[in-house]
């Protein structure tokens, strides 16, 4: 039985059953059929439902006249996230900030989970954030083709078309490589995050892991602008009209 | 106009951001490019049962590499 945290443990209690049968239907064998819901999955759950709450909560209390000081908050990262693609995309990147913005919530709330007792940072396991790049690699995708239609293939085939045989699989490298890199990134800045403060906290449970936590928090603030950045930029990259 | 200076060293500052951001891809986006296209060279390897893709897929990831590196450069120098 591998080491479960608490809602994970409520969570393989719940679905076990239904989880490995679904998982057997589609020839999977997990690993341990009485748990096969692992904690980043559990920590994943546990965030998205955390922000539908949230955001069920906001829809109830929403005010043009008074806004609270969630109201604020969000309007405020929504803004920010929208004058930055505004900025980098241009004046037709409001059809993307909903993606953007919720890539943004998605991940900082994965990262700043890990600072709760008793949870752990989801993308501290490197499939979370595979997950995350390869939705942005798609979505990124999927917007070149409605903006371009077949057209966006020229993007792939480099400045002559003599030389598209060989700007082909370079181009299809790059694109696949950003899906790595932005794992990478996110990846291995939580779990180191995650690996420095466990240390000073084994080491010196008082006081000392105040800095790291400090540390943890800015770390993740960073690593989700960076990721939501790049994101950002690949997509201008997608719906440029010139190339 | 200080209304103007404003607006533009707040914009002179996220365009710092985006150029930060831009260039600290830099560092993985190569490794990450080769470690893609031996992967990618490998996979053709075992597919058509040949023992030269993975290397073809180096070589290939090497040069995307450093097409992307003078993107960036080319880019911001213009």
């Amino acid at each position: 039985m591998p080491e479960q945290l608490w809602f994970t443990a409520l969570l393989n209690r719940l679905f076990a059953g239904p989880v490995t049968a679904l998982l057997r239907v589609i020839h999977i064998e997990p690993h341990h059929p009485a748990a096969p819901i692992p904690n980043s999955l559990a920590m994943e759950i546990l965030v998205f439902i955390l922000l539908l709450v949230l955001f069920l909560l906001l829809r109830s209390r929403l005010s043009v006249d008074s806004p609270g000081a969630l109201q604020h908050m969000f309007e405020g990262l929504e803004g920010f996230v929208q004058d930055q693609s505004n900025e980098i995309i241009g004046h037709h990147s409001e059809g993307y900030t909903a993606f953007l913005t919720a890539l943004l919530f998605f991940i900082l709330f994965c990262n700043l989970i890990g600072l709760v007792p008793s949870f752990e940072s989801p993308t501290a396991v490197v499939v979370v954030p595979l997950g995350c790049a390869i939705c942005a690699f798609f979505y990124y995708q999927i917007q070149g083709f409605k903006h371009s239609g077949i057209g966006y293939l020229k993007h792939f085939a480099g400045p002559f078309w003599w030389l598209a045989w060989l700007m082909l699989p370079i181009e299809i490298i790059s694109h696949l490589a950003r899906v790595l890199s932005l794992t990478v990134r996110l990846y291995a800045n939580m779990y180191a995050g995650d690996m420095v403060t466990l240390v000073f906290i084994s080491l010196v449970p008082v006081a000392l892991p105040i800095p790291f936590l400090g540390l943890h928090i800015f770390v993740s603030l960073l690593q989700t602008y960076i990721f939501v950045l790049l994101t950002t930029v690949y997509l201008q990259g997608a719906v440029a009209e010139e190339h | 106009m200080p209304a103007d200076s404003e607006k533009r060293d707040s914009s002179d500052k996220e365009n710092f951001w985006v150029q930060w951001a831009r260039y600290s891809e830099l560092a993985l986006i190569f490794p990450a490019a080769v470690v893609v296209g031996w992967l990618v060279g490998a996979a053709l390897d075992r597919w058509l049962h040949a023992s030269w893709f993975y290397l073809v897929g180096i070589v290939l990831g090497i040069v995307a590499g450093f097409i992307e590196l003078f993107r960036l450069v080319l880019r911001d120098w213009k």
